[in-house]
């Protein structure tokens, strides 16, 4: 299975895409939106000309600008699922899938099972329905990489949960590079091996959903993998613990070595709450607040104590009986406090 | 809101009322065959005129057109309106010859009525209707040359329109008044018709009987009839008027 | 009680405005009875006006259908420098009174005009044909077609256009595959219309291709002819047009309301950007 190589650069209305990426398997590249993440897509299709660079499929050269190489789109085995997914409306479901290649088309209306879908018009078909013949479409073309945009954000909240597994599991299944674009870390953590962090056309950290939250490279990879960031001032004590004033006033303990202008991630699950100020226990830092809101999602509890969220389950919030207004206190320990330079 | 409206309405009224009567009352209304086009108005400078192919304007009269005066290029249609009580009884104010005409560059290469016959040449004429049209095919009666009339490729509905085209070089040959041929001599070349195919063309003037100002078209047509305008008529090319036979 | 005299000054207004629109077309066919009217309608000029006009318009019609769509598809999907004034071009003939239009030809096709003496080189002569009138109806008619056509081409979703791109398909494939088939309704409306302002031209007409019955000679032309000649005869043709408008714009309407929901809507008069 060969590796699709892009890299290159594209001048974008407010700052310059610089992208370089290798895509083996599944990568997902999240970012906020007006990163330039859509913008990756078009040029590795061939929809945007990049200033410089170069995109290659297994040594199948699809742009060279040095070399003027440049193939138009369907000149590249490229299967593009639009976020909207793009459909013909005048043709039926069998007709869309057919466009890219006839041969494939009943094989894969079987596949994704709606071939009882096939005569009907797009224009008739529920989201999660249109997306699955977005994705035969693209692949009856027998692409040499899938492109997905944004494929969850078209749907429902409460299609999306389905369809997500349905389309993780799908692309576990498929052997081809897959680079998929979403402003959803969690949607990006789901379906994708390896996450990219793109915030305004960089790329700030290329790696496993795990090193994303074990080492964020920057305070953006941070704060959007879900973390709480602080920000303070650090020093490196004897102990080898390094202390960091808050710019709240507060000191907490880290053991990552830091100097300076720092941002403090604490994950909220790592964060423990209590009632009671207690100072037993091995978590060094403890700090106390009033209860600004409690959220819960399913049977776990977001709850919001001064500047930290935490996460507990919902018997224990309820046990607690956290409720905004209250006092709480939330402790978490030096261990799980990474510390990111701030510039 | 409710003055707004009001004065809107009122406006309105207004502006009915006043298009219902023509701005000009005063002014006398001549319908004339465009080939008085240049000399009517020096006849009389306070008058409107307007000008277009007589049948035409006779049309409008019978279909209530607002004129005081009718000046035809015949004697058939203004005695038609009389008959019909439209109009007074016409009397002969000029008379007019039928030219031929070929742009300056003369491109068909044509000197006599005769040579219309030569093959692909371009002739426009006027349309039926038109006083002029019925001339133009009288003459060709005449010399025995209807089949010229194969020849043509347009039929104006103004004798003025035949003069344009030849004197813009798209037709190789045109029929029109000797009158008409004179205002662009730079343009157009005129050719004598013989006089012996001349058709008797007798312009008749008439006064319209829904006229309101009869006394003022009366003194027009006189003043056409008269021998200060006879002498601006002559000037322009055209034959006076025969003596009035009783 | 003044939320009811507005009402009556807005429904009296509404009905002066249709019975000023209705009017003249009822007037027309209830001067002359019908079977007169239909007696009229066999006489020559009207079938040779006719005639003329059904070949010249159905000529005029397919040769705007056929250079018009690929420029206003080119208009509509690619923005270049300049593009502005070209879009302002093809829109000039709609502002132009006919007879400017039929003067401009002149100038340009006649024999005295900027191309006379090269066409006169080939042995053609344009003036007093029918390929003049062809050409005259062309002219006024086709910046009608060409501005809803943009209009249709542009509401066309650019995703579908890329996507059909991505899927394999050439630029000239997904055109007839994917832009055409979208864009169809607005196509065929402005087609409409321009064939409805072709039949009905006659400023530049007569004054580039002249008046001949039989050769140059269309309806609107034989009208303004018989207007003086034979009312009657002018009114039965006038009634004929009415009754062939009336015809296109009902085929009109029926055609764009069997067209299935589309991601597209087309405003007949839409302005092309």
């Amino acid at each position: 299975m060969a590796t699709l190589a892009a890299d290159f650069r594209l001048a974008l209305r407010s700052f310059e895409l610089s992208l370089a990426l290798d895509v083996e398997r599944t990568v997902a590249l999240v970012g906020p939106s007006g990163a330039g993440k859509s913008s990756v897509l078009r040029v590795i299709a061939g929809l945007a000309r990049p200033e410089a660079g170069r995109v290659d499929l297994g040594g199948e050269v699809w742009v060279d600008v040095e070399r003027r190489v440049f193939l138009s789109p369907e000149e590249r085995r490229v299967g593009l699922v639009f976020q909207e997914y793009a459909l013909f409306p005048h043709l039926s479901v069998r007709q869309n899938v057919a466009y890219g290649g006839k041969g494939r088309a009943d094989e894969l209306l079987e596949r994704f099972g709606i071939s009882h879908l096939a005569a009907t018009r797009p224009g008739e078909l529920s989201g999660g329905e249109r997306q699955r013949v977005a994705l035969a479409r693209a692949l009856a073309r027998e692409p040499g990489v899938l492109l997905l945009d944004e494929p969850l954000a078209a749907l429902d909240a409460h299609t999306k949960a389905a369809v997500r597994v349905e389309l993780e599991e799908f692309l576990r299944g498929l052997d081809l590079p897959t680079l998929i674009v979403t402003h959803d870390y969690e949607d990006a953590v789901a379906l994708a091996d390896t996450v990219g962090v793109l915030v305004e056309g960089n790329l700030r950290q290329l790696g496993s959903p795990a090193e994303l939250v074990a080492r964020p490279a920057d305070p953006f990879v941070a704060s959007f993998t879900g973390a709480n960031l602080l920000r303070g001032h650090a020093e490196r004590l004897e102990d080898g613990l390094t202390s960091v004033r808050l710019e709240s006033g507060e000191v907490v303990y880290s053991t990552d070595p830091a100097r300076g202008r720092v941002g403090v991630v604490v994950y909220p699950w790592d964060v423990v709450v209590g009632r009671a100020q207690v100072e037993d226990g091995s978590a060094l830092n403890l700090l106390g607040g009033e209860i600004a809101s409690v959220t819960q999602i399913g049977n776990r509890v977001r709850v919001r104590v001064g500047p930290l969220t935490a996460e507990v389950t919902a018997a224990s919030a309820e046990k607690l009986e956290l409720v905004r207004g209250g006092t709480a206190f939330v402790s978490f320990k030096a261990t799980g406090t990474r510390l990111v330079p701030l510039s | 809101m409710k003055r707004l409206l009001g004065a809107l309405v009122l406006a309105a009224a207004l502006a009915a009322g006043a298009s219902a009567h023509p701005a000009r009352s005063s002014e006398l209304t001549v319908f004339a065959a465009s080939s008085l086009t240049n000399a009517f108005p020096k006849i009389d400078r306070s008058a409107r005129f307007s000008f277009a192919g007589s049948n035409a304007l006779a049309a409008q009269i019978k279909l209530g057109a607002p004129a005081d005066v009718f000046a035809s290029a015949n004697m058939a249609l203004p005695a038609s309106l009389n008959r019909s009580r439209l109009c007074s009884k016409p009397v002969v104010f000029a008379r007019n010859a039928i030219v031929l005409i070929v742009p300056r560059s003369n491109p068909a290469k044509i000197s006599t009525v005769h040579d219309l016959r030569k093959r692909g040449v371009k002739l426009v004429i006027a349309a039926p209707g038109v006083p002029v049209g019925a001339y133009t095919v009288h003459v060709l009666k005449a010399l025995k040359l209807t089949s010229v009339l194969s020849h043509v490729v347009s039929r104006e509905n103004d004798v003025r329109e035949v003069l344009a085209k030849v004197a813009l070089n798209e037709a190789d040959a045109g029929f029109v008044y000797a009158t008409d041929a004179r205002t662009v001599p730079r343009k157009v070349r005129a050719l004598k018709v013989p006089a012996r195919a001349q058709p008797r063309i007798r312009y008749g003037i008439c006064v319209v009987a829904a006229s309101s100002q009869k006394p003022a078209a009366q003194a027009f047509v006189k003043r056409v009839l008269g021998r200060a305008g006879q002498r601006i008529l002559v000037s322009y090319g055209f034959l006076p008027r025969l003596a009035q036979r009783r | 009680m003044r939320r009811a005299l507005l009402a009556w000054l807005s429904f009296g207004a509404a009905t002066v405005a249709l019975a000023f629109l209705a009017l003249p077309v009822v007037a027309i066919f209830t001067r002359v009875p019908p079977g007169r009217l239909v007696r009229l309608l066999s006489s020559g000029v009207v079938t040779d006006a006719l005639v003329v006009s059904a070949k010249t318009t159905l000529v005029a019609e397919a040769l705007i259908l056929l250079f018009g769509t690929p420029l206003a598809y080119l208009l509509a999907t690619r923005r270049f420098p300049g593009r502005v004034v070209l879009v302002t071009l093809v829109e000039l003939p709609l502002v132009l009174p006919p007879a400017v239009a039929g003067i401009g030809l002149l100038a340009a096709f006649g024999r005295s005009g900027l191309l006379g003496s090269t066409l006169d080189a080939f042995g053609l002569e344009v003036t007093f044909t029918q390929t003049a009138v062809v050409l005259a109806i062309a002219l006024v008619a086709s910046p009608l077609f060409v501005r809803t056509a943009i209009a249709a081409f542009e509401a066309v979703d650019p995703d579908l256009v890329a996507a059909s791109r991505t899927l394999g398909a050439g630029p000239s494939r997904t055109f007839f595959r994917v832009a055409l088939p979208l864009a169809g309704g607005g196509l065929v409306a402005g087609a409409a219309l321009a064939f409805a302002r072709a039949l009905g031209e006659f400023g530049a007409t007569i004054m580039f291709a002249g008046s001949l019955r039989g050769v140059t000679q269309t309806l609107p032309l034989a009208i303004y002819q018989e207007f003086s000649v034979d009312f009657d005869s002018a009114l039965a043709m006038g009634a004929l047009l009415v009754v062939v408008s009336v015809a296109l714009l009902l085929s009109l309407k029926l055609i764009l309301s069997w067209q299935p929901s589309r991601r597209t809507s087309v405003s007949l008069f839409a302005r092309s950007s």
